[in-house]
């Protein structure tokens, strides 16, 4: 028998492993940007999870409502990508800290 | 009755402002016509009063006439007291100032600023009326602050001359500081007494008698001490009396007017009216008398080696305020108020013939070139004689029986040191003399040294100068012999001044050996002040005269106790060392340290580099690189969790067990 | 074991390894593809959770759309790999240390004392008939009809601001303006100078 803790207990590992994922890969924006999705994957894996154990379908209505912001953000976020590419001619994060204070 | 005394103070100052703000259009005789009409209004009236108050025994007077102000429950107002201690004020403020403006007519007359004086000496007037008239201590430190504001204005009237403006600054700082000690004083009593008027005052003292401050000193006696400050400043007593030679500087009749009948006389007025307070304070008495004493005896001593003519009466008048201002500590207070009435005249007297003498020189003010006046300046002679011998006690002059009642109050008195003090002011008499006779003999007799150029204009001065100097004359001459009886012993001032009788007998026992004022006369032969002043008078003649080469023999031969007495007893130089370059020191070390280096650089500066400081520590933070903003995220993330894990009711993770 | 725990745990294997091994891949690309098995795998895990509808939904618009474009974008910016690769190992530790660090927490607090089986039962498996579609749009087209209004002008506006910031302005697109090109003229075109001969031909 499946207990809620284990489900919890999966995207939770998933979960860190996104965000490990984050550390590692922090040169690449590329990658960053699917760690995210990955953290968003174990995130939404957990709605579901408490949906179905809690015989509450408005879970699944908060997934739905995630992947449609998930994907208006990923087009926003590669647009920039874009731009950035397109003004530098490399997408190297060590470059871009013009932010820097 | 009101009416009498509101038209009397504000009658003077009518003519000031009509003659200080049109007075170059009105002209100089329609101006000095209207003060003078101004000023005699007021001494008619003055006399009058005098009349109703103490010959005829009116009632007195005490009134607030307008309220200024009401803090709380603290009423200050304009308001009059007037008794017989004021009417007599009066009389002597009003008639002084009367001659002076007459004299001023003849004196000022080559002047550019003629009208603005006359508008000046009018302003004085009312302000002297308005400090002697008030009946609360608000309006005495008005009347107190404006004379001290136009004795400025006057002593500073040629602004064209150093000496004078830096003499008027002088005048005015050293007021200032006994005014500080004045307001003080005012505050003290405000907060033990609880009200301003003079009556309330005196009907709480004993009340307030017991009372202590910060510990065990009475407040009664600072009180008196700090009001006492005042007076220092404002009648010249040492160490506050270095503004008094220096205010020579102005015109002679401000002198006359100012700086030997009225203004310097406030002080001693204060004191007097203020005596219910001060019988309650030995020290305070005591401390009076003693400073009085240090005036009269060193200050006379700076008499005999002054050579202009005015500095000599100036040190004159500040012995002469050391004597009242004794008379004071041996709470013998209708005495000084009587050596203040006659000093007004005499000392006015001999400022208005030094004032002669100068103008017939052509403004020569150096007795070393002056020399056998008499045969050319009859009128002035005389009544310099007159003043003279009223000023240094000779039988009979007015001067004499004030004098001589001081020293025996003095005697009398059972104050400590009043032994010193008895020795100081018998020796005082001693040098009054010798000072007085030197100047007199040196201008008026022996051989001429005057400027030979000078000399073929010499002549007697104008009648405008001459008449104010005769009817100066006359009071100095009899007025001592005529109200010695009254206004010391049969009570003149009796409603004004409250006496101690047991503590501070000395009057009880000078009315027990007083007989008549003639008694006084035949009897001066046998005492000590009579000798003193004979011996006086003989070693003038001996050194001015008779040999004057033992004069400068002497001279020469102490050359620094002469040096000593020349350099005023580096009192001028103290205060310029210590006062005046230690303030431009602390000024400057206030400016740099606390202005430039704590306020500039630490708190303003400071501030802009603490903010830029940690402004730098924290702007590392922001990296420019996203993957750094991701850590600190993802870690903050963790701490979060990590804290809400361990706190909170049932703590997941237990921190030791 | 019951067969949904077989299934349970076949699953979330294969989507710890796809996670893990995409973290670490070296590859952009493989990273993209194992990212797209991490999906399968978690909408198969969605499947067991019986939320059919966005199992499918996560394949189509995931998979289908997001990924693909993520593909596009790859392949279209040259990712120089070799300096990417060289700091690969420098901040392993702390990485992996965080997510250790985390995934101590969260266990702590998901544990099965208090999400186990005895403090939530497990519900029972619906019907065969049962729609999971309809759930959700009895509740999505009646309670929570405004979030998806608002979720559809958000993509809205994501697609303009996408577009927008790409849009190359005139000074870069050859575009041509017809009205501009019909209405020129001569002295927009031609101008004419003097020059002064010189001998041979050279300019003076």
């Amino acid at each position: 028998m499946i207990a809620l803790s284990d489900y919890l207990i999966l995207s939770a590992i998933v979960f860190c492993i996104g965000l490990a994922g984050i550390f590692i890969n922090r040169t690449n924006i590329i990658m960053l940007l699917m760690c995210v999705e990955l953290i968003l994957a174990a995130v939404n894996t957990n709605f579901i999870a408490f949906s179905y154990y809690g015989n509450d379908v408005a879970g699944q209505i908060f997934v739905f409502f995630i992947l449609t912001v998930a994907a208006a953000e990923v087009a926003i976020g590669l647009a920039i990508l874009t731009l950035m590419y397109r003004n530098r001619g490399s997408i190297d994060v060590d470059v871009t800290n013009s932010l820097k204070g | 009755m009101e009416n009498t005394y509101l038209l009397l103070a504000l009658a003077p100052l009518i003519g000031s402002i009509i003659v200080g703000l049109a007075g170059n259009r009105l002209g100089r005789t329609l101006s000095h016509s209207i003060t003078i009409l101004g000023v005699l209004v007021s001494t008619v009236l003055a006399l009058y009063v005098f009349n109703h108050h103490v010959l005829e025994g009116g009632d007195v007077f005490n009134q607030n006439l307008y309220t200024w102000m009401q803090i709380g429950g603290l009423n200050i107002s304009v308001g009059f007291l007037v008794d017989n201690l004021t009417s007599v004020m009066l009389v002597i403020v009003s008639f002084v100032s009367l001659m002076v403006h007459i004299y001023t007519i003849g004196y000022m007359q080559d002047d550019d600023g003629y009208t603005k004086f006359f508008s000046y000496i009018s302003l004085f007037t009312f302000a002297m009326f308005m400090l002697v008239m008030s009946n609360n201590f608000m309006q005495l430190f008005f009347g107190w602050e404006a004379v001290g504001l136009v004795s400025y204005l006057l002593i500073g009237f040629w602004h064209g001359k150093e000496s004078a403006v830096e003499a008027n600054l002088k005048a005015f700082l050293v007021n200032r500081v006994g005014d500080f000690g004045f307001l003080l004083g005012i505050a003290l009593l405000l907060a033990f007494f609880g009200t301003l008027d003079y009556a309330e005052t005196f009907a709480l003292a004993d009340e307030v008698n017991g009372k202590t401050i910060f510990g065990d000193f009475s407040v009664i006696t600072m009180i008196c001490l700090l009001l006492f400050v005042g007076a220092m400043g404002k009648s010249a007593q040492v160490p506050l009396h270095v503004w008094l030679p220096g205010s020579m500087e102005g015109p002679t009749p401000i002198s006359a007017l100012i700086h030997a009948a009225t203004m310097v006389t406030a002080g001693i007025f204060m004191v007097s009216r203020m005596s219910p307070i001060f019988e309650l304070s030995d020290a305070a008495l005591t401390v009076v008398m003693v400073i009085g004493a240090i005036t009269a005896l060193f200050m006379g001593l700076l008499g005999i080696v002054q050579n202009d003519i005015k500095r000599v009466v100036a040190y004159s008048t500040l012995s002469q305020l050391g004597y009242m201002t004794v008379a004071l500590g041996v709470s013998a207070y209708s005495v000084a108020i009587f050596h203040l009435m006659t000093h007004a005249f005499f000392k006015a007297l001999l400022f208005l013939a030094a004032g002669s003498v100068i103008v017939a020189m052509h403004h020569e003010q150096d007795i070393r070139k002056m020399g056998n006046l008499r045969k050319k300046m009859p009128i002035t002679y005389v009544t310099s004689l007159i003043g003279t011998l009223a000023l240094i006690g000779f039988p009979g002059f007015s001067g004499f029986f004030s004098k001589d009642m001081i020293i025996e109050a003095v005697h009398f008195s059972n104050l400590p040191f009043a032994d010193w003090v008895y020795f100081a002011v018998v020796a005082g008499v001693f040098i009054t003399a010798f000072y007085s006779l030197r100047m007199f003999f040196l201008v008026f007799h022996g051989e001429s040294r005057v400027d030979h150029h000078t000399e073929e204009h010499l002549h007697e001065t104008a009648p405008s100068i001459t008449v104010p100097l005769i009817m100066l004359a006359i009071p100095s001459a009899v007025i001592g012999c005529f109200t010695i009886e009254p206004m010391l012993f049969t009570g003149w001032l009796d409603n004004a001044i409250t006496i101690d009788s047991v503590a501070h007998g000395s009057v009880v026992s000078l009315k027990e050996h007083f007989h008549s004022a003639m008694g006084l006369i035949t009897h001066s032969v046998m005492t000590l002040p009579f000798w003193m002043m004979v011996g006086g008078v003989g070693a003038a003649w001996v050194f001015s005269l008779y040999r004057t080469q033992w004069a400068d023999a002497i001279q020469k031969r102490f050359q620094r106790t002469n040096y000593v007495l020349e350099s005023l007893y580096g009192f001028d130089r103290f205060n310029e060392i210590v006062f005046v370059r230690g303030s431009r020191k602390l000024g400057d070390l206030l400016w740099r340290i606390s202005d430039m280096a704590i306020i500039d650089q630490f708190v303003v500066n400071g501030c802009a580099r603490f903010a830029r400081f940690v402004g730098s520590v924290i702007r590392p933070v922001q990296t420019g690189y996203l993957y750094h903003y991701a850590f600190f995220m993802i870690i903050g993330l963790m701490l979060v969790l990590t804290w809400v894990l361990v706190t909170g009711d049932n703590p997941l993770i237990q921190l030791g067990s | 074991m019951e067969f949904t725990a077989i299934l349970f745990y076949l699953f979330g294997f294969c989507f710890v390894a796809s996670a893990t091994l995409m973290v670490t891949s070296r590859n952009t690309m493989k990273a993209a593809m194992l990212l797209i098995l991490s999906f399968f795998s978690a909408a198969s895990i969605w499947l067991l959770l019986e939320a059919e509808f966005l199992a499918i939904t996560l394949i189509l618009v995931y998979v289908g759309a997001v990924m693909v474009l993520f593909l596009f974008v790859i392949k279209m910016l040259n990712v120089d790999q070799s300096t990417l690769r060289a700091k690969f190992t420098k901040y392993l530790p702390l990485g992996v240390a965080v997510a250790a660090i985390v995934i101590g927490q969260m266990v702590l607090v998901l544990n099965a004392g208090q999400f186990g089986l005895d403090a939530v039962a497990e519900p029972a498996r619906h019907a065969p008939d049962y729609s999971n579609i309809t759930e959700l749009a009895n509740l999505l087209y009646t309670a929570y009809v405004y979030p998806f209004e608002l979720a559809a002008v958000l993509l809205l506006i994501a697609i303009i601001a996408a577009i927008t910031l790409v849009h190359r302005t005139g000074s870069r697109s050859k575009k041509q303006n017809i009205s501009e090109q019909v209405n020129v003229q001569a002295k927009d075109r031609m101008r004419i100078v003097s020059i002064p001969s010189g001998k041979n031909g050279e300019k003076k």
